[in-house]
C-alpha cells in the first residue's frame, strides 16, 4: 500500500488507542491504592518488600511505596502526593504533626543505630558505655567521621549524640558532611577507614572493609513511626487504606513478620515491635 | 510566597558555604576545561586537517567516547582512585582533582570531535593553500590554530559549561563532601533530596547566571572578532 | 622542466584525467584552456603533487621550495592581510614592510591592515598570488588566478606576471576560463576535454588554425 494510506491507518489505530485507553481506566468506586511514603534506608533493609505482599493479600489494598531522603519523603506529604507516612525521625514528624497534617501516629517498631569504623578502632570506640562516650572519644583522636549530613533520621540522631557532649563538630578538619544516603556514606567511610553512625540494617547489606563497634545503647534507639495524612487538608486522602495498614500492623501476623526479619539471613531480628 | 523570599535571602546573602560551593565549581570546572582544550583542541585538529589510514576508526572511536555516560566515566575513575584500586595509593577518591580526572574524560572527547568538525570543513582548502606556498607537515599545525582562534574559544566555553552542568560523575567521585567538593551540581541534588527546595532553586539559578554570563562573554568575544 | 608520462587519474570508476605524455620547459608559459570539470585543475593538483595519479609519473628538474601554488579560491585566514602574506617570509623585523611591498604590487595595500576574512574574491585571489609571490619562484602554477578578479584587477595580476617572468624567465602554467586569456599572457596553450589533451600549440596556431575539430568547436564560443 502506498504511504498516504499507512499513515491514514496508523493515525486511526492512534486514535483508537486513545479513546479505549481513555474509556478503559475508569474510576475505581473505592480507593484501593495506598500511597505510602517512606525513607531509602527503610526501603534498603528490605523490610517493605517483605511485609508488602502479605498485607495486599490479607486487606485488598494496594500499596504504592516510594522512598527518598527524610525530609523529601515528609515533603511528599504535605504536598499530598502520600496517604502515610513511615519515617524514624521524631524531630521532623513533630514538626510535620505540628503544623496540622496528621491524623495519627503511631510508633510501631524501633531499632538500633550502630557506630562502625576501620577494623582497627584507632579511636577505641568499643567497649563505649554510650554513643556519646563514643562520639567524645573520636573527636579526641581527632579521627575522621563521616556524617550523612542530609536532616536523614540518622542524621538526626547523630546531631543529637553530638549535642548531648555539647561538642560542635561542624567546620572540624576530621568532620565530613557527605549529603547523601547511608549506603553512600558508608562507600565513603569505607574508602576514607573512618566512622560513622549507620542504620544496622543498611550496613549488614553493604559491602565494606569496616566493623561495627558499638550498638544498642540507649542514645542509639531508633524509633520508627507510621503517621497518617489527615483528609482535613487534601480530601483524596485515602485514610481508611492507610488505617487498614495501621491496623494490621498491630496484627499477631504482621508483629511476628517484622520480628523474624533478617534472622535467617543474619542471624539477629533487624527490627523489634514496641510493646 | 515564602520560596521567592528564602530564595532572594539566600541569592542576595553572603552565605559563606555557597561562596565555597561557588568558588569549589569554579576551580574545578577551570582546571577541566584547561586540561580537556589542552589535549583536545590540537588533538581535533591533528584529526580534522589529515587524511590518513584509520582516520575513520579514530573519528568513530571519538564519537563513541562523546557519548559516554557520566556516570560510566564516574565509575570507571571510581574504580582506579579507590582504595583498592590501581592507583590507591594516591589517596585521590573523593577530592577535587578526582572530580577533574573524571571530567576530563567527559569533556576531552567533545572538544576533539567540536574542534575536528570545525577545522575539517575547511581542511582541504586550507592544506591546498598552505602546501602552495611551501608549509608542509606539522608547520601547518600553527596556521589552523591561529585562523580558528575565535571559534575555538566558543568551543572552550562551551567545555566549561559541560563542565559547570556535570553533576553523575563529580558525585561518584567527589562525593559531595561539604567545604571540600561540593558543587553546586551535587548541592542542588542534595538539597532537593531533603526536600530543601528553595535552596535547590537559589542554587539552579546562581548556576544558570554563570552559564548566561560565560555565553555573553563567548558572544562578545565573537562580535569583536568580527568587528573590526 | 616538468615531464608528465602516462598518467591517469580516476575516480571511483570516472576518469577524470588520461595524459599520455606533456612536457613543460623552463622560460616559457603554458596557458591550459578548456571547459569546467576538462581536468585543468587536476592537472595542476597533479603538478603540484596534491593529488597522487593512479598511475604514472611527473618528472620534476627543480626543488619543491621553488614551486608556487595557487589554488582558485585560495584559502584566506582570519588574521590580517599583511599577516596572511608575512606568513610565508622569514621571521625578521623587515617581514611586515615587505609583505606590504608585496601588497602594493598586487594594488591591496590599503586593505593591508584589514582582517583576511572580509576581502571580496577577486581580492583574495590577488591576496593569495602575493602571498606566492612573496618569496622567489622558479615554477607558478596558477589555477584560474582572475577568475573572480574585475577588470582592473586582471590588468594588475597579468602585468604582475609578465612583469615576474620578465625577470626569473622561469616556467609559468596557468589555467584559465577565457582563452582570450590564454592568447594574451601563453607561448603555449593547452587544451583540455574530458581529461585528454586535444591540442596544444601557440596561441595563434591555435586560435588561427585548430588542428582538431574539438578546438574549433570549443573557441567558436568565444569572440577574442
Amino acid at each position: 500500500m502506498n504511504s498516504l494510506k499507512l499513515n491514514k491507518i496508523l493515525i486511526l489505530t492512534l486514535i483508537s488507542i486513545l479513546l479505549v485507553s481513555a474509556f478503559g481506566c475508569t474510576q475505581e468506586p473505592e480507593n484501593k491504592v495506598i500511597r505510602m511514603s517512606t525513607t531509602t534506608s527503610v526501603n534498603d533493609s528490605g523490610l517493605m518488600a517483605y511485609l508488602q505482599p502479605e498485607f495486599e493479600k490479607a486487606s485488598g489494598y494496594t500499596l504504592e511505596i516510594t522512598s527518598a531522603g527524610t525530609g523529601a519523603a515528609i515533603e511528599k506529604a504535605r504536598m499530598g502526593d502520600a496517604d502515610i507516612l513511615l519515617v524514624h525521625s521524631k524531630t521532623a514528624e513533630e514538626e510535620f504533626i505540628g503544623e496540622g497534617f496528621n491524623e495519627e501516629r503511631l510508633p510501631f517498631m524501633y531499632n538500633f543505630f550502630v557506630i562502625v569504623g576501620p577494623a582497627d578502632d584507632p579511636a577505641g570506640v568499643a567497649g563505649s558505655a554510650t554513643a556519646a562516650e563514643a562520639f567524645q572519644k573520636i573527636a579526641d583522636s581527632g579521627s575522621t567521621f563521616i556524617s550523612r549530613g542530609d536532616n536523614s533520621g540518622t542524621n538526626n540522631k547523630e546531631n543529637a549524640i553530638w549535642k548531648s557532649i555539647e561538642l560542635d563538630p561542624v567546620g572540624q578538619t576530621w568532620y565530613e558532611s557527605v549529603g547523601q544516603g547511608m549506603g553512600q556514606t558508608l562507600t565513603i567511610a569505607d574508602e576514607k577507614q573512618a566512622y560513622t553512625l549507620s542504620d544496622k540494617a543498611t550496613f549488614l547489606a553493604h559491602e565494606d572493609s569496616l566493623a561495627m563497634h558499638l550498638e544498642e545503647t540507649d542514645d542509639m534507639k531508633n524509633t520508627y513511626s507510621t503517621i497518617i495524612v489527615s483528609s482535613a487538608r487534601f480530601a483524596e486522602s485515602n485514610v481508611a487504606g492507610a488505617q487498614a495498614f495501621v491496623d494490621w500492623l498491630k496484627t499477631e501476623q504482621a508483629r511476628k513478620m517484622i520480628a523474624e526479619f533478617g534472622v535467617a539471613e543474619y542471624g539477629e531480628p533487624l527490627f523489634f515491635n514496641n510493646k | 510566597m515564602e520560596l521567592i523570599n528564602s530564595v532572594l535571602n539566600l541569592l542576595f546573602g553572603t552565605d559563606p558555604e555557597l561562596r565555597q560551593i561557588i568558588s569549589i565549581t569554579l576551580q574545578m570546572s577551570f582546571f577541566s576545561t584547561l586540561f580537556s582544550s589542552l589535549i583536545g583542541i590540537p588533538a581535533g585538529v591533528l584529526v580534522g586537517a589529515n587524511e590518513f589510514r584509520g582516520k575513520a576508526v579514530l573519528s568513530r572511536i571519538i564519537n563513541t567516547l562523546l557519548g559516554l555516560p557520566p556516570v560510566v566515566a564516574g565509575l570507571l575513575v571510581l574504580l582506579l582512585l579507590s582504595r583498592s584500586g590501581p592507583l590507591g595509593n594516591f589517596r585521590l577518591l573523593y577530592t577535587v582533582e578526582a572530580m577533574v580526572i573524571a571530567q576530563v574524560l567527559l569533556i576531552t572527547p567533545f572538544i576533539t570531535a567540536m574542534t575536528a568538525n570545525l577545522v575539517g570543513v575547511n581542511a582541504t582548502a586550507i592544506n591546498e593553500t598552505l602546501v602552495g606556498v611551501g608549509i608542509r607537515g606539522t608547520k601547518r599545525l600553527k596556521y589552523f590554530l591561529l585562523d580558528f582562534r575565535v571559534p575555538f574559544i566558543s568551543i572552550i566555553l562551551a567545555g566549561f559549561g559541560r563542565s559547570i552542568a556535570e553533576v553523575g560523575a563529580v558525585q561518584m567521585v567527589g562525593g559531595n563532601v561539604q567545604y571540600k567538593t561540593r558543587v553546586m551540581t551535587t548541592a542542588i541534588m542534595m538539597q532537593t533530596n531533603m526536600g530543601r527546595f528553595d535552596f535547590a532553586i537559589a542554587l539552579g539559578l546562581i548556576l544558570l547566571l554563570i552559564s548566561l554570563v560565560v555565553n555573553t562573554v563567548a558572544n562578545q568575544i565573537q562580535k569583536a572578532a568580527q568587528g573590526d | 622542466m616538468i615531464e608528465l608520462k602516462d598518467i591517469l587519474v580516476k575516480a571511483k570508476d570516472r576518469l577524470i584525467l588520461d595524459v599520455p605524455s606533456l612536457r613543460f620547459e623552463k622560460g616559457k608559459r603554458y596557458g591550459i584552456i578548456g571547459e569546467n570539470g576538462s581536468g585543468k585543475t587536476t592537472l595542476l593538483r597533479v603538478l603540484m603533487g596534491t593529488v597522487q595519479p593512479s598511475q604514472g609519473s611527473v618528472g620534476f628538474q627543480t626543488k619543491n621550495d621553488n614551486i608556487g601554488y595557487l589554488p582558485q579560491s585560495p584559502y584566506v585566514f582570519s588574521f590580517s592581510v599583511k599577516r596572511n602574506v608575512s606568513m610565508v617570509l622569514e621571521d625578521s623585523q623587515s617581514r611586515g614592510r615587505l609583505a606590504r611591498d608585496v601588497l602594493k604590487k598586487v594594488g591591496l595595500e590599503n586593505l593591508a591592515d584589514s582582517r583576511g576574512n572580509r576581502l571580496s574574491g577577486g581580492e583574495r585571489q590577488r591576496l593569495g598570488l602575493a602571498r606566492v609571490l612573496a618569496v622567489p619562484k622558479e615554477v607558478l602554477l596558477l589555477d584560474e588566478p582572475t577568475s573572480a578578479t574585475d577588470i582592473r584587477g586582471t590588468d594588475i595580476v597579468e602585468a604582475l606576471l609578465q612583469e615576474w617572468f620578465e625577470k626569473t624567465k622561469g616556467l609559468l602554467i596557468f589555467t584559465t576560463h577565457a582563452p582570450a586569456q590564454a592568447l594574451r599572457m601563453a607561448d603555449e596553450v593547452i587544451f583540455l576535454e574530458e581529461g585528454k589533451v586535444v591540442e596544444t600549440g601557440s596561441p595563434q596556431t591555435l586560435f588561427n588554425q585548430p588542428q582538431e575539430p574539438q578546438t574549433q568547436a570549443f573557441l567558436s564560443h568565444w569572440i577574442i
